[in-house]
């Protein structure tokens, strides 16, 4: 067998250290006693885009009894990769799109996911599924190695390429020493400690993935204590059937939350009603799709953000403990937070009687007095006493939601949503279901708010020749897609003049 | 300050006699032009040469100790005219850039001194960002060779190869005297290796010999008649020199195997690649012992004529393997054949990508395509490893997302576009002709903002045909190294002298961002060697353009209402917004360090980051469609009720604002929060948090409290 080089391909995102590592690579292949050539086309790609840097360490004394030096190459040939390095799961399967995992291959990737953009800028959820890049690469490799490195990373405050160096040593794809890695991480020099922490829990990790995974313990549920103000839900969430239980138990406990026991006694007379005529229409065969969806959707609807739940979810105990956590604030550090907050008239009038209100919203004198006083965007800061204080005030004038205007408006549109639903399902079960969760639409604040309510009314304004139409339920729910693929609402436009709706577009 | 600092790697260039050199391409080229004794060196950064630029902007010192005159020139057009010293005096000098587009530009100037011809050695160093990772059109720099009649050199990408090939370069260009271009590659420029080093050379004529005794030769000036006689010069003394000194010294080189009746030609550049091919195949080793004869040409303009004719004498059929298209070389050998009356099969773009990056997998096909049909007893012993199902394959293919490059996190150019998205909602579309820099990646998602890029420093050019009048004014970007590259003129200049009425933007960031954070003429920092701190609106001004507005990048309401201003004002006449906002990758990597240091001696420091609360957010993402900063992502939603993902900052925020800023002007949600972390924090601030606690969780308790009465159990 002719003298071969170990091949390494190394697939990570600009700014995850993937030349750090390469270097690194090369160091240790250096200090055991290997030739080592490695190359990347960085560029602009280093900007946040995918990069492929590639190594290959070949054998000195080889090279020594043949007297000349190895050609190596400059990019990884397809099924001639030795071991392929992932800095990210969905990079372990841009290795295996470009050939590089194959039946010689061992695969260390990562399994945490940095979103594409693609993903994140969806209305909704835009996200894909990683988990099939698992079952391909299982199929793919030789050996495959999963770990949460930037979970590890995190862990031992150290870089991530710190991790995936760890997790090259510990799957013992590659005949290197460990001593050969963790001299190449002194002799950096730089953030020695951190780094040698790192790659021994990606080393420690690894060989421990290369074996067996432990079977994950189940997590311990503790015993309810249910207050006594709230035991009548409780008992009257007995009486649904188990399987619109536990979703009506979220939306009680959310609803509650949002208001009182009272509110919650309201969403629970509409979504028995419900259950009722879901009963009637067979809902047992189905397993009450419709009653699950009504049960999930009413309690948002009834739920809706206006600015006394906003007040009240930033100024509570358990929020100041969140954001502590996710700017990483050390215990006994002084934290400000200031809110971005931008009211405008119409959140104001939520507020107000209903009479009042829309006084107000018709009067441009109002708007524009109000404009000159709350009309550029506020910061609020809730870790100020006036800041807390003010919000606290607004939260406080919870009271005050039932003679609102906002509250009359949306127990409205919540009973005409439900009837709509109620007398879909006389006929027609999938589409009813469909319509209960057009309730997806309107969410958010503001412009937001706005939009989604826009296009939830426009698709309600067809619904009779939906019914007309050959497929209803499909439909409508394509319908409801249309309307989360884009801001400006063309392609819901294009889905409504299907029925003959012209709807202006918004710029 | 370049985006990487290279204090280690100008140690190297004063390696001596029989020392080992480690390290990149590229700066393995910067040590043999100190080896060959070079007198200038020039140049205009970009990916994949920067490195050379930024080495030897931090190697001074040893410049001086060797005579050696170096240029961070405003252009690859001002780099290729400082050839012109090569053209009387034996000055050796070198000038580099990225390719294709740099030789674009320097191309006036490299017609010139090719037709002028050369006395001392001329060496352009283009480093080809050609196929993956790219950023520019894909096109070949041996058509410039080819026109202008410079020599092309592609040696193999081994450090000792290259190196030996600066030197060549040098002697064959004075052999000829004729300018040379040495081609790499983007990875050979980037590629880790070796080579035995040599002294370096101090140039025995120097500099100020040349402007202390200037001679001159008016037969060297391109004027008639001599620019006649040297057209004829190129043909009758300078080819045939040549062609003398590259069969003379081998620079082709006869590889593999030595009988059979097929055989391959080979780039220089690509033979790396064809020998894997040619492993994987079985027909070669590790070390190049390969069963089929190679003609390697290290030398790929001109041809030498017997070299081919000798090597294809003999064969049946030859595999050409040459990269890019037009396919110059294939047409040259098979009329070199046709005109000697060889009828070897001459197979190259048959069996090979006609367009694209010649990559093993490519060549490993090619390879077997031609061994099929004209070799089928050396066809393809050993196939590589089975790799995966190609269904299977494609179902990864359907998921793996496309990661398009994209604004930093933080990046000041940002929320340039996130406000240009909410005029445009305000004052409908409107036509945007970018530039080049970073702030091209406005094209893609999450902002799809801009028509057109013509080249760097064009932005406003690719515009000036729209001085129609219309209800709509037109935009165009340009960043400050495009201004200070030619934009200056060939935009400004040009739009105040034709009275346009339409509006630039131009990005200041306070350095060339995109190649590398050069400093340029604008930047704010104090640089040793060059003149820094020359302000792009005193330019702007003094070429006559009368509406100039600067703005922080950051203050988007602003931003937002400036070219709001600048679309829709009566004010005839070209507008010109200046963005500023330093690069935050040179901001980062200048101020942690110090904050770090600062945390560490005790001193209060302040950090600010920014966060997303996730029972408030409800994951419609509005706000990532506007600024689309890698920090601002997503994760599950924490509501068991709620469908879709919610917003989330992730750690790597550096607290630049636009996430909170665009809410705002946007008017999105209350969600987004910025925090500030207090480091060391003084007495007064541990007194003033201590009663803020006190009296705030006193409030949170009794929330907790009333709460806790209608408590569902756990996790209510």
């Amino acid at each position: 067998m002719n003298p071969r080089a170990i091949k390494i391909a190394v697939m990570a995102l600009g700014g995850q250290g993937g030349g750090v590592l390469a270097s690194w690579i090369v160091k240790a292949g250096e200090n055991a006693g290997y030739i080592a050539q490695s190359t990347s086309v960085p560029g602009v790609a280093q900007r946040t885009g995918a990069t492929i840097y590639y190594i290959e360490l070949f054998p000195k004394e080889a090279a020594a009894a043949k007297g000349k030096a190895p050609i190596l190459a400059l990019m990884p040939a397809p099924g001639d990769v030795d071991v392929v390095i992932a800095a990210e799961m969905m990079e372990a399967g841009r290795a295996i799109m470009r050939g590089f995992v194959s039946g010689g291959t061992t695969l260390i990737s990562s399994t945490h996911r940095v979103y594409a953009i693609a993903e994140k800028i969806a209305m909704g959820e835009g996200r894909q599924d990683a988990e099939s890049i698992r079952a391909a690469a299982d199929r793919a490799a030789r050996q495959c190695v999963w770990l949460d490195m930037d979970q590890l990373a995190e862990d031992a405050g150290a870089v991530i390429s710190a991790v995936m160096f760890g997790a090259l040593a510990g799957s013992g794809a590659t005949p290197l020493p460990r001593s050969a890695f963790e001299e190449t991480i002194r002799t950096t020099g730089r953030a020695v400690e951190r780094n040698l922490k790192g790659f021994s829990f990606g080393y420690d990790a690894a060989t421990a993935a290369a074996k067996e995974k432990p079977p994950e313990q189940p997590a311990q549920v503790a015993e309810p204590k249910i207050a006594p103000a709230v035991r009548p839900l409780v008992q009257r969430l007995q009486t649904l059937p188990s399987g619109v239980r536990d979703i009506a138990y979220k939306g009680v406990k959310k609803v509650v939350d949002f208001q009182d026991v009272r509110y919650a006694e309201l969403y629970l007379d509409r979504l028995q009603y419900m259950v009722a005529s879901d009963r009637l229409k067979g809902g047992d065969a189905a397993f009450y799709k419709l009653s699950k969806a009504v049960a999930k959707y009413l309690a948002l609807w009834m739920a809706y953000d206006d600015v006394v739940r906003v007040a009240d979810l930033k100024t509570r105990s358990s929020r100041f403990a969140r954001f502590r956590d996710d700017v990483r604030a050390a215990d006994g550090q002084i934290v400000r937070v200031w809110e971005f907050m931008h009211p405008r008239i119409e959140e104001i009038c939520d507020l107000m009687p209903p009479a009042l209100a829309r006084a107000l919203l018709k009067s441009n004198g109002a708007r524009k007095a109000f404009g000159m006083v709350l009309g550029k965007g506020r910061r609020v800061a809730t870790t100020n006493l006036g800041g807390f204080f003010m919000l606290n005030a607004m939260a406080s004038l919870k009271f005050m939601r039932r003679g609102s205007f906002r509250y009359g408006v949306e127990q409205a549109r919540i009973e005409n949503w439900l009837s709509l639903i109620a007398s879909a399902a006389e006929r027609d079960y999938a589409l009813a279901c469909e319509i209960a969760g057009l309730q997806r639409l309107i969410k958010g604040y503001g412009d937001t708010h706005e939009r989604g309510l826009a296009s939830y009314e426009a698709i309600i304004g067809v619904l009779d020749a939906v019914k007309a139409s050959a497929a209803p339920a499909q439909n409508l729910a394509r319908l409801r897609d249309s309307a989360l693929k884009d801001e400006e609402g063309v392609a819901l436009a294009a889905e409504l003049s299907k029925y003959g709706v012209g709807r202006a577009v918004a710029a | 300050m370049a985006e990487r600092s290279f204090a280690k790697e100008v140690e190297d260039l004063r390696l001596s006699d029989g020392e080992v050199f480690r390290g990149e391409g590229i700066l393995a080229v910067t040590k043999a032009l100190l080896q060959a004794g070079v007198s200038y060196v020039g140049g205009y950064q970009g990916a994949p040469i920067s490195h050379l630029m930024d080495v030897l902007a931090d190697a001074q010192e040893i410049l001086g100790e060797l005579d050696v005159h170096f240029e961070a020139s405003a252009s690859e057009a001002s780099a290729a005219a400082m050839l012109a010293a090569s053209v009387n005096y034996p000055l050796r000098g070198a000038v580099t850039w990225k390719s294709t587009v740099g030789t674009n530009v320097a191309s006036d100037a490299l017609a010139n001194v090719a037709s002028s011809g050369v006395k001392g050695g001329a060496l352009v160093i283009v480093g080809e960002d050609y196929g993956e990772g790219s950023s520019i059109m894909q096109e070949r720099s041996h058509a410039f060779a080819m026109k202008s009649q410079m020599w092309l050199l592609d040696p193999r990408p081994n450090l000792t190869s290259i190196v030996d090939m600066v030197e060549r370069g040098f002697e064959l260009s004075e052999a000829s005297n004729t300018p040379v271009m040495l081609e790499l590659r983007i990875r050979a420029c980037h590629v880790y290796g070796s080579f035995v080093a040599k002294d370096n050379v101090r140039p025995k004529f120097r500099l100020r010999d040349a402007m202390e005794n200037p001679t001159r030769d008016y037969s060297r000036v391109v004027l008639p008649p001599s620019n006649f006689v040297h057209e004829i010069e190129k043909i009758d003394k300078r080819w045939p020199a040549a062609v003398d000194y590259i069969k003379k010294h081998r620079l082709n080189e006869f590889l593999g195997g030595t009988s059979g009746d097929i055989g391959i030609i080979v780039q220089g550049g690509l033979y790396n690649t064809l020998n894997r091919a040619l492993e994987l195949a079985g027909l070669s080793d590790a070390f190049g012992d390969a069963k089929v004869p190679i003609y390697c040409l290290n030398v790929t303009y001109p041809l030498i004529d017997d070299e081919v004719k000798g090597f294809c004498l003999d064969k049946k059929a030859v595999l050409l393997i040459e990269e890019g298209q037009p396919e110059y070389i294939e047409q040259a050998v098979n009329s070199i054949l046709k005109n000697a009356d060889i009828q070897t099969k001459i197979i190259g773009k048959e069996v090979l990508p006609r367009a694209g990056e010649y990559t093993s997998g490519a060549i490993f096909e090619g390879v077997g395509k031609f061994l099929a049909k004209h070799a089928p007893q050396l066809a393809a012993k050993s196939a590589p490893p089975a790799i995966l199902a190609d269904d299977d394959k494609r179902a990864v293919a359907a998921i793996v997302p496309q990661r398009p490059a994209g604004f930093c996190t933080g990046c000041p150019e940002r929320p340039v576009f996130s406000a240009m998205k909410l005029v445009q909602k305000d004052i409908g579309k409107f036509h945007v002709s970018c530039d080049i820099g970073c702030h091209l990646f406005s094209i893609l998602p999450p902002f799809d903002i801009g028509n057109t890029t013509m080249g760097y420093g064009l932005g406003w050019a690719g515009a000036s045909a729209f001085g129609a009048e219309a209800g709509q004014r037109t935009v165009a970007i340009m960043g400050d190294g495009g201004f200070w590259h030619n934009g200056l003129t060939s935009g400004v200049g040009n739009a105040v002298f034709n009275k346009s009425d339409n509006v630039l933007v131009i990005i200041d960031n306070g350095y060339s961002a995109a190649t590398g954070g050069q400093d340029i003429l604008s930047s704010r920092a104090e640089n040793k060697t060059k003149s820094t701190n020359n302000p792009i609106a005193a330019a702007v001004k003094g070429v006559g353009v009368k509406w100039v507005e600067e703005v922080h990048t950051y203050d988007i309401g602003k931003m937002k209402r400036v070219l709001k201003e600048a679309m829709t004002t009566t004010l005839k006449g070209p507008k010109v917004i200046i963005a500023q906002a330093e690069c935050m990758l040179n901001r980062q990597r200048r101020e942690k360090p110090v904050r770090d240091k600062a945390i560490k001696e005790g001193r209060r420091v302040i950090r600010a980051r920014y966060g997303v609360d996730p029972d408030t957010c409800t994951g419609d993402h509005s706000c990532i469609r506007l600024s689309g900063c890698p920090s601002l992502t997503i994760r599950d939603n924490p509501d068991p009720l709620r469908d879709d993902p919610v917003a989330y900052v992730n750690n790597d925020c550096v607290g630049s604002g636009v996430c909170g800023e665009n809410a705002h002007a946007a008017i999105l949600c209350p969600s987004f929060y910025r925090a500030e972390l207090i480091y060391n924090p003084s007495a007064l601030d541990r007194f003033a948090s201590k009663i803020r606690s006190a009296v705030i969780g006193f409030f949170q308790k009794g929330g907790d409290r009333r709460r806790a009465r209608y408590s569902f159990g756990a996790g209510a």
